[in-house]
């Protein structure tokens, strides 16, 4: 509950926290689970990323408010920069409560602010893993890392992982997939 | 559904030729773990790209798995008997007479009462023979190209004229087959086979049509391979066929017979037929206020009034004599009343089974069992061609006794299901008290539902994820959702449980899942 830079959340629950504090209400076994959180750049990717679909919103209202002159486009784009604010805090909120943890049997993937999920994948129902890094993502050194099972429903998703540990988590789940396989 | 067994963990590099056919889809995919990555990409600033080459070459593979010998995209046609393996063999041939039959109803609904009317009979039959005649020369054509044959333990089935195609179905993956007779095909002694694997976006190659006794030898011979190939462990295929006749009595030990009036009754109330007379009477009231009975108004009225009835009427063409029977660890499920279906499913196929109280049904204390299959996908448009019936229509007992030969141990009447706390009527106002969920010693159950009750069950050996969720509304009121995902379905959620509790459920769940795999 002492992570700089945030308030405390309603039930004081503080997921962006040190590895192992026992703080979010969806960090069950604190004690046999080490939470590995995400790289930082992340949030650079986001935000970028932000920013490009912005600035076409942006562009569009200021061109339409030029010519028209209209106040409506001004309240528009108010209320673009005021949604643009929150994404940026939840954004940078999001990537710091995004973490997952290699347990014995399972992979464990923890996100979202205003909705939390947490996602428990056993590696023997690994179908296979992707690998992906889109152009943004590599500019900022980045891979993502995605566990796929049988089930559509599945939600095992990794990103802003450095290359070299996209790949050694690739391998091992891997191995541990081939090890455990059971398929359906 | 990305149910593939994709090998996209290896980085570069061709399959080698020989880990394919031979080895179970997920022996398959570790025969691609083990070996040792030779192209292990280098980590660095380029890896990134370097990997999504792995992930793209994967995937051109695995689609060129039809190919097998490298062929992707265009095959050459092979001329002869292609490599070690049978000759191809074509579909029956008056296929093409029958798909053509087939187009002239879509033609005819194409066209529509009010071309009809515009255009005089003569020119509409003219039209409905050209397009229907179009056709025909199509699925000539069609099944001129298209052939099929079994190759090691791979059926493969070609087709197309311009843009060929050889699709290999792998054995391994095959999650049921079955013998589909419409109308059309039993008038002329014909049946369709219908393959379905897993990770398969729809039904994979329809063969249709092939003569009866050959679809049910193909059918033995296929569930032979898949269970030789050590996908259906002891699945020993009987000899005797269940789609030889028209309607022989399942094989194996019958587990129920729905009666064909109870299957009425039971479509009769329901939402549509209820709601029928009321629509007749607006209809009807038009027609005198108006004064305007024309054909075409009649027609189309009739059509519409048929289209609102489609779905009761076709579920009870569709589960007319249904039968259920238990042979070994297979279920046997004949149904239908113009078109004869034999299922056959695996028990250990069953990802979760569904049960369901519609609200008029109350009256008589009925209930439906459903069932997921992993490998029929869910968004297939036309979902009679899932196996999603266990049972059509039955009472209480019936349905315990049939969920227990599916699911051993479970007792449908006496399940302890908890609600959740009682802060849950927030979010569930009206229907908290229904909801419930619980661990049994082999399933996992979940109720939902106000008006038409839900309970969904899924065996732990099945479960493929756990996810724990929790909106901001159930953070504030401290509650939270459990899911448990299965391969075909949606699964089971335990909705607005008690924290603790819910981490408790997806802890018990991920361990009992576990241990169930190690015991099976």
């Amino acid at each position: 509950m002492s992570a700089p830079d945030r308030s405390p959340a309603v039930d004081g629950d503080d997921p962006a926290g040190a590895a192992a504090a026992p703080v979010s209400p969806l960090d069950p076994w604190p004690a046999t689970v080490r939470w590995q959180s995400i790289s930082h750049d992340l949030i650079w990717v986001e935000l970028i990323r932000l920013a490009l679909t912005l600035a076409v919103l942006v562009i569009g209202l200021a061109v339409g408010w030029a010519v028209a002159g209209h106040w409506f486009f001004g309240a528009a784009l108010g209320a673009v920069a005021v949604l643009a604010a929150w994404r940026v805090v939840a954004i940078v909120r999001a990537v710091r409560v995004w973490g997952y943890a290699e347990r014995d049997n399972d992979l464990l993937v923890r996100h979202g602010l205003l909705v939390r999920r947490l996602s428990i994948v056993p590696y023997s129902r690994m179908q296979f893993v992707d690998v992906s890094a889109g152009p943004l993502e590599r500019a900022f050194d980045l891979a993502t890392v995605q566990l796929h099972t049988a089930a559509a429903a599945t939600d095992a998703r990794v990103p802003g992982l450095r290359p070299a540990e996209a790949s050694r988590l690739r391998d091992r789940l891997t191995a541990l997939g081939e090890d455990r396989a059971e398929g359906l | 559904m990305t149910a593939s067994p994709g090998p996209a963990q290896e980085p570069t590099g061709p399959r080698p030729a020989e880990s394919g056919a031979d080895q179970p889809a997920w022996a398959d995919h570790g025969a691609h773990a083990q070996q040792p990555a030779p192209a292990e990409p280098p980590a660095g600033a380029d890896h990134p790209g370097h990997a999504m080459a792995g992930i793209e070459a994967g995937r051109a593979e695995q689609a060129g798995y039809a190919g097998q010998a490298g062929a992707v995209g265009p095959v050459a046609w092979p001329a002869g008997v292609p490599e070690g393996g049978e000759p191809r063999q074509r579909l029956h041939p008056l296929s093409p007479a029958l798909h053509g039959a087939k187009s002239l109803v879509v033609v005819i609904a194409g066209l529509s009462w009010s071309t009809l009317s515009r255009v005089g009979f003569g020119w509409f039959a003219a039209m409905v023979a050209v397009l229907a005649l179009g056709a025909t020369v199509l699925a000539l054509v069609s099944w001129y190209n298209t052939g099929y044959h079994v190759v090691g333990r791979e059926l493969r089935v070609h087709e197309g004229l311009l843009w060929r195609r050889t699709r290999a179905i792998p054995l391994e993956r095959l999650q049921a087959v079955e013998v589909v007779r419409p109308l059309l095909a039993q008038l002329t002694g014909l049946a369709e086979l219908r393959l379905e694997v897993v990770g398969g976006g729809k039904t994979e190659a329809p063969l249709a049509y092939l003569t009866v006794a050959d679809a049910a030898a193909l059918r033995a011979r296929l569930l032979a391979l898949a269970a030789g190939a050590g996908a259906v462990p002891a699945t020993p295929e009987p000899e005797a066929v269940p789609g030889a006749a028209p309607a022989p009595a399942a094989t194996g030990r019958p587990l129920h017979a729905v009666r064909n009036k109870d299957l009425l009754v039971s479509q009769l109330l329901t939402p549509q037929a209820f709601l029928l007379p009321f629509g007749v009477a607006f209809v009807l009231a038009q027609f005198f206020s108006e004064g305007s009975t024309s054909f075409i108004a009649v027609a189309s009225t009739l059509t519409a009034m048929a289209g609102v009835l489609l779905q009761p009427i076709r579920r009870v063409l569709d589960d007319w004599a249904f039968r259920i029977a238990r042979d070994d660890e297979v279920l046997r499920i004949r149904n239908g009343l113009l078109e004869t279906r034999a299922q056959t499913v695996p028990l250990n196929r069953v990802q979760t089974v569904g049960v369901t109280w519609p609200l008029l049904w109350r009256v008589k204390g009925w209930l439906r069992l459903r069932l997921e299959v992993a490998g029929y996908s869910a968004g297939e448009s036309d979902d009679r061609n899932r196996p999603d019936r266990l049972l059509p229509v039955g009472d209480l007992p019936t349905g315990e006794s049939i969920v227990t030969e599916v699911l051993p141990g479970v007792r449908l009447a006496a399940l302890p299901l908890t609600p959740p706390p009682p802060r849950a009527r927030w979010l569930n106002p009206l229907s908290r008290a229904r909801l419930g969920a619980v661990l049994t010693d082999e399933v996992f159950a979940v109720r939902s539902g106000l008006l038409t009750r839900q309970v969904t069950l899924v065996p732990y050996a099945r479960i493929q994820s756990v996810r724990l969720v929790q909106g901001p509304v159930q953070r504030r009121l401290g509650l939270a959702t459990v899911h448990a995902d299965t391969a075909g379905g949606a699964g089971a959620a335990a909705q607005d449980r008690d924290l603790a509790e819910a981490r408790t459920l997806a802890a018990e769940l991920t361990a009992r899942a576990h241990t169930a795999r190690l015991g099976t």
